[in-house]
């Protein structure tokens, strides 16, 4: 299921049951820790124009509703105050799972492999990591509102790795 | 030993226009060096002064080098490297 929000600044393919309570980060009909998000979670990254990764989204989708992939996000628009020209597509999945959803997104004509894991981004979104900061330094906030914008980020982070044995909870965007 | 390397479209004109292009070298290093001295300034948009990897994620094979042994890294014949924009990580 395809959730464009124009509120958003990004697309989603969704299980249809995202929204009675199903959870995305389960592998084999358990719901994954933080301690194994961390260890496992992560994401194939595509990269293309809008129309082709709203192309690429629809022709994925059925794999969700399978699901052979857990959730998948994309870009509504570059991220230019990131530095980026084109949309990204990202496509979830537990690193021990990844090798069959690789070969999904080969039969759909990705070449470029490029896996990063959840606590590597977690690294760059970190409070005084590049993204965050970079983001922020985009952003016209004053410099409370970009305090508090680490505080909460810093929170986030502590929180999963103070409590690896508790159910990951993904962070609404 | 011919290795691959693959860009996104953004990074095609770092590349002389390509998103696709081959390489030799032993390890990661080696292959940017040899890309470095046929596009000029790519070197500098990939590392810091310092020689280490910058604004961009590095992959062999998938998995990012920083997780390996960074420009150490060694590869081999069939190998391929993708360079993607470190924000695009996010």
């Amino acid at each position: 299921m395809i959730v464009d929000d124009p509120r958003s600044h990004f697309i989603f393919v969704y299980h249809p049951q995202i929204f009675q309570g199903k959870k995305y980060t389960v592998r084999q009909g358990r719901e994954l820790t933080n301690r194994e998000v961390l260890d496992y979670w992560g994401k194939w990254l595509v990269f293309g124009a809008k129309d082709r990764l709203d192309e690429l989204a629809k022709a994925l989708d059925p794999y969700v509703e399978a699901e052979k992939i857990p959730v998948i996000k994309y870009d509504r628009a570059p991220s230019k105050n990131l530095g980026i020209e084109e949309c990204v597509f990202m496509v979830y999945c537990d690193y021990r799972d990844r090798d069959e959803v690789w070969k999904i997104l080969t039969e759909h004509g990705v070449k470029l492999k490029a896996w990063v894991t959840e606590r590597e981004t977690m690294e760059l979104w970190k409070p005084g990591g590049p993204l965050l900061e970079r983001w922020l330094e985009s952003q016209n906030m004053n410099k409370v509102t970009k305090f508090l914008i680490r505080e909460d980020a810093g929170a986030r982070l502590r929180y999963i790795h103070e409590h690896p044995d508790e159910a990951f909870n993904p962070w609404q965007q | 030993m011919a290795i691959k390397v693959m860009v996104p479209g953004s990074l095609r004109s770092w590349f002389g226009g390509s998103d696709e292009v081959s390489c030799e070298g032993a390890t990661v290093g080696h292959c940017l060096d040899q890309l470095g001295g046929r596009f000029p300034g790519l070197k500098d948009r990939l590392l810091t002064p310092a020689g280490e990897i910058g604004a961009v994620i590095i992959f062999l094979n998938g998995d990012n080098v920083r997780q390996r042994q960074g420009l150490a890294t060694a590869v081999s014949n069939g190998d391929e490297i993708g360079i993607v924009p470190l924000a695009a990580g996010g």
